[in-house]
């Protein structure tokens, strides 16, 4: 139990950096998500079947979390994820992940925001294309990474 | 008194003090205690750079007193003063707050209690007051913005990373063996819901938002607390000379963590046997509902994320959305601060009896709180509520059905709504005028 909660945000932030991102096959990643919210285990166990392992973590400052890893607020999913140096926010699509692990872009990483209808982990069938954003530290507004 | 920046030491020596609004220079804002029946006074300066007002959250005083801008009152502006007079008809424990850019400035620190003694009190050997504040503080510890998160609004609220009892981060509070203590409950949070468990002790609940009940012990021992929600408990310390014993917020699941400990000095006992008597306090001039002729209304919680089917509700839903609005009450909201040309979702006769049936339509958890009066707080989901209890601001957890009544025996317009602070000012927030 903690003694207090003062800087817990401060500390995710840490230990979301450099992390070993392969354990055996598996991709690891720890998924902040907060503590009353349902829909962020779905995302979890869908990416469990595409090749990654993931830790999941409950946390009240998921927004604060997401906008210290370079989301800007209109651009935030309902979770936030670390994944290999990344941050990737809301229901993006495990092939996207993938594609963004392997080109290794100069960028902090990518969201799809909101909580899409259809999209990975949630219910409903898929009403639009989902655009995912790449997302920057250094301020400069988030471009198209990907779409589907 | 006056609502001004200030600087205070939230988190301990060898940290830095916290940049705050607050009331006085101080955090919590001055104790005031008063009579009951007897008339207050209290001149409100505002020295912040925006409006401001003053809400006394749970006392029945008159409609022009009850600081809400714009409905009740114009806003006080900076450099202008606002003289608050009333007489509190109940004694209890209550507290008070802005009602005007509630998120930052709650958030910031602008809060306070408002104790109001019986002209008769129990026996016991101290009376303890616990504000207990929860802050969103960055690793230099000042307070993190982003106030108005739309994600948070949609969810639980800003609820923050470091909790505090009466203005500091606790590690210990002094307590003897033996002795008995009334211990006076506040949440002041702007969304921190809390479940409090005090280990190896066993609590008795005397009173809730200032009215008494039948004494009790909680539930499983588990004080639950939302937003705005006062509890008096009595407890005996029976616990050893020289031990400490953790305070225990496990509301949230997977997010546990110790409020504070009660640390116990090595004199022996003050006296062999606590008194097993249970205590209970006299009950506040409260008009009883008559529930036989009492008009029955329902009142629908709707929206907020994954309302229904797993979304963002208010959209999906094609509930309407007015303001950005992200919740409603009957498809009715208003936001911010609020908008007095809107009209009264109910209007009530006064002095007739209501019922009312809150239903939280929603997957999260809203503390509902009506200005102006206190209610009965008679069934959860059909099952009745033991111990006569009464609140000013009652807990309802998702898909829950809560049925309240009331005399609605004060003229005016008042405000009903969320006390998750990000919730009202979304949308979960209307008015019910008494006529
Ligand atoms: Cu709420």
């Amino acid at each position: 139990m903690k003694r207090r909660i003062f800087c817990l945000g401060a500390a995710a932030i840490v230990l979301a950096g450099p992390m070993p991102a392969v354990a055996g096959e598996l991709i690891h990643a720890t998924l902040y998500k907060n503590p009353q919210c349902t829909c962020c285990e779905g995302y979890a166990a869908y990416l469990r079947k595409n090749g990654f392992s993931v830790d999941v973590k409950p946390s009240n400052e998921v927004a604060e979390i997401s906008r210290e890893a370079g989301v800007p607020e209109k651009f935030q999913g309902c979770h936030t994820m670390f994944v290999d140096g990344y941050v990737v926010d809301g229901h993006v699509p495990a092939d996207i992940v993938h594609k963004l692990l392997s080109e290794r872009p100069p960028i902090a990483g990518i969201t799809l925001p909101g909580m899409p209808l259809g999209a990975p982990g949630m219910t409903g069938t898929k009403a639009s294309t989902f655009t995912i954003y790449a997302v920057t530290k250094d301020g400069t507004p988030p471009k198209v990474y990907a779409t589907e | 008194m006056t609502a001004t920046p200030g600087l205070w030491p939230l988190v301990g020596e060898g940290e830095a003090e916290t940049a705050v609004w607050c009331y006085d220079n101080r955090v919590p804002g001055p104790e005031i205690r008063v009579r009951q029946g007897e008339p207050v006074r209290i001149v409100v300066e505002n020295k912040l750079d925006e409006a401001t007002t003053v809400h006394w959250h749970g006392i029945r005083l008159p409609n022009a007193m009850d600081g809400v801008p714009g409905l009740t009152q114009p806003p006080i502006k900076p450099g202008e003063k606002f003289v608050y007079a009333f007489t509190p008809p109940d004694a209890g424990t209550f507290w008070y707050h802005p009602h005007a850019d509630s998120l930052r400035q709650l958030g910031r620190g602008l809060a306070g209690a408002l104790i109001v003694e019986e002209p008769e009190t129990i026996p016991v050997d101290r009376d303890i007051l616990w504000m207990i504040a929860d802050w969103r503080l960055k690793p230099d510890a000042q307070i993190a913005g982003g106030f108005g998160n739309a994600m948070e609004a949609a969810m639980s609220g800003r609820v923050g990373n470091t909790v505090t009892l009466n203005g500091a981060v606790s590690n210990g509070v002094a307590v003897h063996a033996g002795e008995r203590i009334r211990l006076r409950l506040v949440n002041s949070a702007l969304a921190r819901i809390m479940a409090l468990r005090f280990e190896g002790h066993r609590p008795a609940v005397i009173a809730i938002d200032g009215q008494p009940c039948e004494t009790h012990e909680p539930v499983g021992g588990r004080i639950l607390l939302g937003p705005a929600m006062r509890v008096d408990i009595l407890i005996d310390m029976r616990g050893e000379p020289g031990r400490r014993y953790r305070v225990v917020d496990d509301f949230y699941d997977g997010l546990a963590y110790w409020l504070t400990e009660l640390a116990y000095d090595s004199n022996p006992p003050l006296r062999k046997h606590s008194s097993d008597a249970p205590l209970s306090l006299p009950r506040n001039p409260l008009p009883e509902p008559n529930l036989d002729t009492a008009e029955h209304h329902v009142l629908k919680l709707q929206g907020g994320m994954m309302g229904g089917n797993g979304m963002m509700g208010m959209g999906m839903m094609g509930v309407g959305m007015s303001h950005g609005a992200i919740w409603a009450i009957n498809g009715m909201s208003m936001t911010g601060d609020g908008q007095a040309d809107m009209p009264p979702l109910l209007t009530l006769q006064r002095g007739r009896s209501y019922r009312l049936t809150i239903r939280n339509d929603t997957a999260w958890w809203h503390p509902m709180h009506l200005h102006g009066h206190s209610f009965r707080v008679l069934r959860r989901n059909g099952k009745a509520v033991p111990h006569h209890q009464w609140a000013d601001t009652v807990l309802v957890s998702p898909h829950e059905a809560v049925d309240i009544a009331f005399v609605a025996d004060n003229p005016g317009d008042w405000m009903f709504h969320c006390h998750i602070t990000d919730h009202q000012a979304s949308g979960l927030m209307v008015v019910l005028r008494v006529t």
